[in-house]
């Protein structure tokens, strides 16, 4: 309740400035926050949650699903584009009208440190909600300050798509966990035909070379809350990632990937048959699915440790919602298995769901249209790492950009690349608490 | 008298009644909310939590601590200063060129106008491609032996290579210059025909000044179109290599709905406000000089 008085506060000392221009509009605005309200269950809620027409569909037959379980309750779905969710959704809350259930990801400390976000610890246990049961060692990722503020819902580890026919071709063994940096360099060199052909498909994506990185034993953000990214173990697994296409030659340049064509990028390239080997997340599977190549999944390589990066996305409670308890009996029952199938049964993405992820509809799902060893996702979330979803992460993700826009050029290495964001980070990054 | 007041002001009254949607309009959705912005860019706002007043501190960030606003400053102008210029002068030229009776003529009025009215969305993926490394436009440039440089993933020629975008819609000020064209009394010609002037003679003491209210118009809109450039940055290079082409709108518009930084960006709108009219008071001022209109006498 706090921010709502808040955000009135902001609006009516705006009006004390005395513009009439501003109070018509703000006035607009108010009316809105001043619906009548009250606790009960048979209001309705709004949703919001990115994504294309399958994602719709998908969060559509949950929820479908939700009110075939609790009939006394609403949810108006509002499925937002990708591209333009964050700002649709900070539009909507600045407007005084923000949703009641969100979905967040990466960025969901953007919200939760700017007050945004309900705690749901005391939600969790009240509903006798166990997270880490349920989603076992990503129960609290979306966590700020020692409060959970999502309950994860989609959740996939970055996985090795390969290529079998090139693989067996060349005689080399499906890739494995226990791969080291050097097993995969020297598979990548085996797979490479100058100018045509790369073993790999790059790292040069956050997700990619955070995961060597972790591997290698660094942190992109200490456990202090600080930038630690100019630390020798940071520096060896950006280099290693970066000499894959400078010395090696087993990753293809820029230069290369922009002359097969606009926004190809390692998906792509990989569909085509043009690299071996592409790390990614369980969405590259559905577009793989009408790919003339011969693929498999794995999990990632190791280096001194195991480590993967996960992506995924939660649900969380808007600290404006009328009806925080029914918010959170909704999302405790879409993140529930019986509505969870659903994620998996549409294709859509991998559910958070521990049960639901070695279930045989996640194992062998019916659309799926050859043999994939999708058990790969289960073996990998034992050694996902902790991403550091600092609120600035936008901002980090910019700085990294802009910093290593040079290094993946070969114009500079991993050290001095990597100095320079450490400086950029430390003034953007602030320590939280 | 009192008869004529009261009829005046009955159509002062009908004068603001049909006015009004556009006052209101203006009012609300402009005048408003660039009074609110004038207050935002003197406080630190994130758009969720109430506003914390910090004064100019924003304004001084900008100007002594902000490497990146000076470099998406200069690219600013680096843009504006090749790309309205050259704008302007491809403009006149295709102008000129279809003013003459060639055949066909209004074939290539068509083709020559089509490219403004190509989504912006669309042109850009096409360009990708023709600024590919391996592209079409570096074929071209290798037959003529120029080894063409990775436009787009060059630091030195992304500012080049989003000019070359710009030009591609000069189409737009071509046909307002060809209506201007026309529009030129024949007898101007004639007379000068008469006196023995040469055509290139024509063109210059006849066509360009006759043009030249029309020219203006197009430098004005060039600017101010040049310096709040944003699709062609963001669809094709969100701005990189390390902000090598970073222009002011894209990087506002980053400091705002990425970053949440609403009173930083709206400090920046403002600052960008300022450079435009600036430009804008210099092309005003210098237009006393060589911008002619018939009806002036002089």
């Amino acid at each position: 309740m706090t921010s709502t008085s808040n955000g009135g506060l902001s609006r009516r000392g705006f009006l004390g400035l005395g513009l009439s221009a501003g109070m018509i509009t703000l006035t607009a605005c108010g009316s809105d926050s001043d619906k009548p309200s009250g606790g009960d269950a048979s209001a309705e809620l709004v949703m919001t949650a990115w994504g294309g027409e399958n994602d719709k569909a998908t969060y559509q037959k949950r929820i479908d699903l939700l009110v075939a379980k609790y009939p006394e309750l609403k949810v108006k779905l509002q499925l937002i584009p990708s591209d333009g969710y964050a700002q649709k959704v900070q539009t909507m809350i600045a407007g005084g009208k923000g949703p009641d259930i969100m979905q967040v990801a990466e960025n969901v400390n953007v919200y939760s440190s700017k007050n945004q976000l309900l705690p749901l610890d005391d939600l969790a246990a009240k509903a006798n909600l166990d997270l880490t049961q349920r989603f076992g060692s990503i129960g609290k990722i979306y966590s700020y300050q020692d409060k959970v503020y999502a309950v994860p819902d989609r959740s996939g580890a970055m996985i090795v798509y390969y290529n079998k026919t090139l693989f067996e071709a060349k005689g080399i063994k499906a890739p494995t966990a226990d791969w080291t940096w050097d097993d995969a360099l020297g598979a990548f060199k085996e797979l490479t035909v100058p100018g045509k052909q790369w073993g790999y498909s790059g790292a040069g994506w956050w997700a990619q070379w955070w995961s060597f990185v972790y591997q290698n034993g660094g942190k992109i953000i200490d456990d202090a809350g600080k930038p630690a990214v100019a630390t020798d173990e940071v520096i060896e697994a950006l280099q290693w990632a970066g000499d894959l296409v400078t010395k090696h030659g087993v990753v293809p340049t820029q230069k290369q990937y922009a002359d097969m064509g606009a926004d190809i990028g390692g998906d792509a390239a990989f569909a085509s048959g043009k690299v071996a080997v592409n790390t990614t997340g369980f969405w590259a599977i559905n577009g793989l699915s009408k790919a003339t190549i011969d693929w498999d999944i794995a999990p990632l390589w190791r280096g001194k440790q195991q480590a993967v990066t996960a992506f995924g996305s939660g649900l969380a409670i808007s600290r404006t919602t009328k009806n925080p308890d029914v918010a959170f009996k909704a999302i405790e029952f879409l993140t529930s298995p019986p509505a969870q199938q659903q994620i998996i049964a549409t294709g859509e993405d991998v559910p958070a769901a521990m049960e639901v992820q070695k279930s045989d509809a996640f194992l062998k799902p019916s659309w799926m249209t050859k043999p994939v060893n999708m058990k790969v996702f289960g073996e990998s979330s034992e050694f996902i790492y902790r991403a550091p979803f600092i609120p600035a992460w936008n901002e980090m993700q910019k700085a990294f950009d802009d910093g290593l826009a040079d290094f993946w050029l070969g114009k500079t290495d991993a050290r001095s690349a990597l100095t320079a964001v450490q400086a950029k980070l430390e003034s953007v990054v602030k320590p939280a608490g | 008298m009192s008869k004529l007041s009261k009829l005046r002001r009955r159509e002062a009254l009908w004068f603001y009644l049909f006015a009004s949607p556009w006052i209101i309009g203006f009012v609300v959705f402009l005048l408003g909310p660039m009074i609110a912005s004038v207050y935002f860019s003197l406080t630190d706002w994130d758009s969720f939590t109430p506003p914390k007043w910090v004064g100019l501190d924003n304004y001084r960030r900008l100007l002594t601590d902000d490497p990146v606003f000076w470099k998406a400053l200069w690219n600013t102008f680096y843009y504006a200063a090749i790309s309205v210029p050259l704008g302007l002068v491809l403009g006149l030229w295709l102008a000129n060129l279809l003013n003459k009776q060639v055949r066909m003529r209004k074939l290539f009025r068509t083709l020559i106008y089509l490219p403004t009215l190509v989504p912006l969305v669309a042109t850009a993926m096409i360009f990708k491609m023709v600024l590919a490394p391996s592209g079409p436009l570096n074929d071209l440039l290798g037959v003529v032996g120029i080894p063409g440089p990775s436009w787009l993933l060059d630091s030195m020629w992304v500012k080049p290579a989003l000019i070359l975008l710009s030009v591609w819609g000069a189409g737009g000020a071509t046909v307002l210059l060809l209506a201007a064209m026309k529009g030129i009394p024949r007898e101007l010609y004639e007379a000068a025909e008469v006196d023995g002037a040469s055509s290139l003679r024509q063109f210059w003491s006849i066509t360009v000044p006759q043009l030249t209210p029309i020219i203006f118009f197009n430098l004005i809109m060039g600017l101010i179109g040049a310096f709040q450039v944003f699709s062609q940055v963001y669809i094709l290079t969100k701005g990189g290599p390390n902000n090598a082409s970073q222009t002011m709108v894209p990087l506002l518009f980053n400091e705002a709905f990425s970053f949440y930084h609403l009173g930083y960006a709206s400090a920046l709108s403002w600052l960008l406000f300022a450079v435009i009219m600036v430009f804008t008071l210099i092309a005003f001022r210098s237009a006393r000089r060589w911008v002619f209109y018939e009806t002036e006498v002089r």
